[in-house]
């Protein structure tokens, strides 16, 4: 077969490379449509007769040069599913203190994934961001991860108050249970001013401040290893207001999106993302659905809804590509996110209907006039 | 260009570009009215948006050519430039069984040694593409119909590679009209090429190809929203037939039905027909 | 589609390439479309070398064309289809996967596509015995159900082993990795990775619409350009490489609140099957498996059928539905 396609199709073609497409087009107009063309050229020939600066050219052989590298088997990321296996297994999850939430989980926010956790105002979005940014740091010899963490407020919601008590509340914990001599030497290092050291909080004031600050993560991250966990809280409030340009809108946020998924991956990093939940009109009833349009709801990796039941709080892990869906109780005490003791349990309404404020799997139905697909 | 094929032209291919090739005047009446028939020379645009029926219509008026005169075909050849890697020739196949009822093996893979397909990767592959097979236009004077499916396959690439400059967007798709231009003048075929539909248009926006070359074409009615013609002016100017592919809200025996408004520069007017995809083809009412 | 310089072909030489560059002759395309004999004055090279090097030129930068005849017979001995070992799917695409084509799944947040990928991966790994390239783009893949879904095939250990084996992953977030990783495959680059486990079959892209969609849309036309790169490398490995290729899509809605697939009309024409995965609603179907598949686009099968299906139990038919609820009243137009 390959023998009818002699000649074509071998070749990269330059359009297809990471080019500003400035340059693209002038190489392209100057006859360079392959990257064989470009073949052993250097940057001052290649930049005299394709009519660019000699550091665009320069860029587009080192870009061409990086193709080549990427496309040579074993590089680029490539392995089987039993090696992706062993790895998955090796990085392990931020524990959420509620044990029901960690089982529906698979045991807790999950690191390279990302995890969007939608729900109304008060209803402890925030409270379970903190925690796991807390948790994230317990020492491996209590089963933790012994990480660090990255924390974006966008909303100014973060409490360092409310940090601090879920911290010494964690330090408790861990020093209620510490048996062995290295429990003990842990507990040392397992300190409120550790755990409130090791929690990189960074203060984005509106969308572009949080563009550039996910730009600039990668970095923040290889220079600091240890970090296992980045918190957006929240990802919806800078894109809420004053947007005039929903199209606009929708193409930054999945590309955010695709950054972030890049981080958790390459990084190793569990990403948490808030996002509010916003009222739409239906045929006979308005409800309550996630935040920032339908096209979002692909973002994460996996999706999370808060939501209240009567007085009672109820997380439902509504999209997972390894767990099955499923809704627990939880709740909101002084120390922190906790499970629900058994004698106050309630269970959650089977009936979606009697429930039309946030039932998520009904609330999918409504057209959203922001599409800004094609 | 052509002294090195002229040069050794045999009688037969003399006779080929000389004496005119098989008529495909009654390709599909059903189709083209009598008057508005593709006669050589002549370019059919195959207009319309996913989804309408325009694979399956080529695919019909490719069996037509390919089939044995005894079964209601044409026996001429066809040369198909597959540009969209689309060509499915387990749906020609099964479209020709059914033509071909109780026929041995043997006779489809007769009437498919009449077919010849190519593959293109970007207009200049294209270009290059016609250029090599002017041969076989050359020399086969039984191959009467050449198939570009589709001619929009790399708009987007080439207006992107292009940048601002218009010119350089359309130079690609410019220079294989002009060669389009010359192999239909030379070897008097009939060109069919499809065209997908993906502009829209809006009301009171002037069309890139208005203008006198075109003022005979019709604006498909179903699908006016995808009707902005968008392809260069050097093509719009070649095209000589326009099919207009659309999916009416209709049902017949629960499939969906089709229609094909066709309108030519030589008529002026425009007729209308309407089909719908059975297992074994295009079948008109 | 290739600059002209030395070595390409015998007879372009240093010496002949300035010469037609002093013609503004720089490309292929450029020598192929010019006047020869002319061209041949103007730049004192002797016609018959330059029709040579033109002949030469033009048999290595063109398609060649194939008699239908011979390319049917590659077809009957090449094409394969493959299960993608959920019954209702294989009803709507007419047995399975066909290689040589590209399939599409659409659907909302939550449909369902990551599992029924990750479903068709395992089946062909584990019950086909075939090597299956999963492009993973939005961070869906998960080895741990992979290794769940190959345990509920099997309990031979060494089998689960080879099954995952037989599942190449490459996680790539941007378009352009995409285009570099279709293209290796494309070039052979692959292979090395396959050898041990058979060549690969089947191609699975979750999803297209990730890398595409922050590219698209404004008053560029780069993104437009990078889609039907991608379509294109998609469609040329599927027929070159002759391995069937999935690839996952997401869904918008029309002005009547329609479903329908994503990406635009330029990319609607690239897949050959398309499928729309939905939920099931209603209180029953909460926290449920359940879903419907809704044939879309199909050269092989009537349109709008419908399927359920159980994500949970590997994907054995919930209940067939060979839909009559979608069917409209019958109306005539041909009256007039």
């Amino acid at each position: 077969v390959g023998s009818r396609e002699r000649g074509a199709g071998m070749q990269r073609d330059v359009s297809s490379l990471a080019l500003a497409p400035g340059v693209k087009v002038k190489l392209i107009g100057a006859g360079f449509l392959s990257a064989g063309d470009l073949g052993e050229l250097r940057p001052l020939e290649l930049s005299r007769e394709a009519g660019i600066t000699q550091q665009e050219a320069l860029e587009a052989l080192e870009a061409l040069r990086a193709a080549r590298g990427e496309a040579e088997p074993g590089r680029g990321g490539r392995l089987t599913a039993l090696e992706l296996l062993q790895r998955e297994r090796a990085l392990g999850a931020v524990v959420t203190f509620c044990s029901a939430l960690d089982r529906a989980l698979g045991g807790g926010l999950p690191l390279g994934k990302t995890t969007e956790i939608c729900g109304a105002p008060g209803v402890g979005k925030t409270q379970l961001c903190v925690q796991l940014a807390v948790d994230v740091q317990i020492p491996p010899c209590f089963g933790g991860l012994g990480g660090q963490a990255v924390y974006v407020d966008t909303e100014g919601s973060f409490l360092v108050q409310r940090a601090v008590d879920l911290a010494e509340a964690a330090v408790q914990h861990c020093g209620a249970v510490a048996g062995d001599a290295e429990q003990q030497e842990a507990m040392k290092e397992f300190t409120v001013e550790t755990i409130l050291s090791q929690l990189f909080l960074f203060r984005c004031h509106d969308y572009v401040e949080l563009l550039a600050q996910t730009y600039l993560l990668p970095d923040f991250l290889s220079q600091h290893p240890k970090v296992r966990l980045v918190v957006i809280d929240s990802i919806a409030f800078p894109f809420r207001s004053n947007f005039e340009d929903l199209s606009l809108r929708t193409r930054l946020l999945n590309g955010l999106a695709q950054q972030l998924i890049q981080l958790a991956t390459q990084h190793g990093v569990a990403v948490a993302l808030t996002n509010q939940m916003t009222t739409k009109l239906g045929k006979s009833q308005s409800m309550l659905v996630p935040a920032l349009g339908e096209s979002w709801g692909h973002a994460a990796t996996q999706r999370l809804l808060l939501h209240w039941e009567g007085p009672s709080r109820f997380a439902s892990l509504y999209k997972s590509p390894s767990q099955r869906e499923a809704t627990v109780p939880f709740q909101i005490t002084a120390q922190g996110f906790r499970d629900v003791p058994p004698a106050d349990l309630q269970l959650p309404s089977a009936d979606p209907s009697a429930a039309p404020s946030g039932d998520p799997p009904t609330s999918r139905k409504r057209p959203r006039a922001d599409e800004g697909e094609l | 260009m052509t002294h090195d094929v002229s040069s050794a032209e045999s009688g037969a291919q003399l006779f080929a570009r000389l004496e005119g090739r098989s008529s495909l005047k009654n390709i599909e009446p059903r189709i083209f009215p009598e008057e508005g028939a593709p006669v050589p020379g002549d370019v059919v645009e195959f207009y319309g948006t996913e989804g309408t029926g325009k694979t399956e219509t080529i695919y019909h008026l490719v069996a037509r050519c390919i089939l044995p005169a005894e079964n209601g075909g044409l026996e001429v050849e066809v040369m198909f430039v597959d540009t969209d890697y689309h060509f499915d020739m387990l749906r020609l196949v099964s479209i020709l069984e059914h033509r071909l009822p109780q026929s041995p093996e043997e006779t489809i893979r007769m009437c498919l040694r009449r077919l010849f397909v190519v593959h293109c990767t970007s207009t200049v592959h294209l270009l290059l593409t016609l250029h090599y097979v002017e041969n076989m236009f050359c020399s086969r004077p039984a191959l009467c119909l050449l198939v570009i499916d589709s001619i929009s396959a790399f708009y987007w690439i080439d207006r992107s590679n292009g940048g601002e400059s218009v010119t350089q967007q359309e130079s690609n798709l410019g220079k294989c009209s002009a060669f389009l231009e010359k192999l239909l003048r030379d070897y008097r075929i009939v060109l069919f090429a499809s065209t997908q539909a993906i502009m829209r248009s809006y009301s009171g926006e002037p069309s890139r190809a208005a203008g006198a070359s075109s003022s005979w074409r019709r604006c498909p009615a179903a699908d006016g929203d995808y009707s902005k013609p968008y392809l260069c002016k050097a093509w719009q100017r070649l095209v000589t037939h326009q099919l207009a592919f659309s999916k009416t809200d209709a049902r017949r025996d629960s499939r969906a039905v089709f229609s094909i408004a066709s309108s030519s520069a030589g008529t002026k007017s425009t007729s209308r027909c309407f089909f719908c995809v059975t297992e074994g083809g295009v079948q008109f009412f | 589609m290739v600059f002209l310089r030395e070595g390409l072909c015998p007879g372009l030489t240093e010496e002949v390439i300035q010469a037609l560059r002093t013609q503004e002759i720089r490309t292929v395309e450029d020598l192929v479309s010019s006047e020869l004999e002319e061209l041949a004055q103007k730049c004192s090279i002797s016609y018959k070398a330059l029709v040579a090097i033109r002949r030469v030129l033009l048999t290595q930068h063109t398609g060649f064309p194939v008699s239908g005849a011979d390319l049917y017979e590659e077809l009957l001995s090449s094409m394969a289809i493959l299960s993608t070992g959920n019954e209702s799917l294989d009803v709507l695409l007419d047995a399975g996967l066909y290689t040589g084509e590209v399939t599409e799944l659409a659907g909302g947040p939550g449909s369902g596509k990551t599992q029924v990928c990750l479903g068709v991966a395992v089946n062909i790994s584990c019950v086909l015995k075939r090597t299956v390239l999963y492009i993973d783009t939005n961070g869906g893949l998960s080895a741990s159900r992979l290794l769940q879904m190959v345990q509920s095939k099997t309990s031979n250990m060494e089998e689960q082993v080879e099954a995952l084996n037989r599942i190449l992953v490459c996680r790539v977030f941007d378009v352009f990795s995409l285009l570099e990783t279709l293209h290796s495959l494309r070039s052979g680059g692959l292979e090395q990775a396959s050898v041990r486990n058979g060549p690969i079959r089947a191609v699975l892209v979750d999803s297209v619409t990730a890398v595409l969609s922050h590219m698209l849309g404004g008053r560029q036309t780069e993104g437009m350009s990078l889609m039907m790169q991608v379509a294109g490398a998609l469609r040329l490995i599927a027929k070159d490489l002759n391995v069937a290729v999935l690839v996952t899509n997401h869904v918008t809605r029309d002005g009547n609140g329609v479903l329908k697939a994503g990406l635009g009309q330029s990319w609607s024409h690239v897949p050959r099957t398309r499928v729309l995965l939905q939920r099931v609603d209603g209180p029953q179907a909460r926290h449920s498996g359940l879903r419907w598949a809704t044939l879309l686009k199909s050269s092989r099968q009537p349109c709008h059928q419908k399927q359920q299906f159980d994500l949970g139990s590997g994907g054995q038919p919930a209940d067939s539905h060979p839909d009559h609820l979608q069917r409209r009243e019958q109306e005539d137009v041909f009256k007039h």
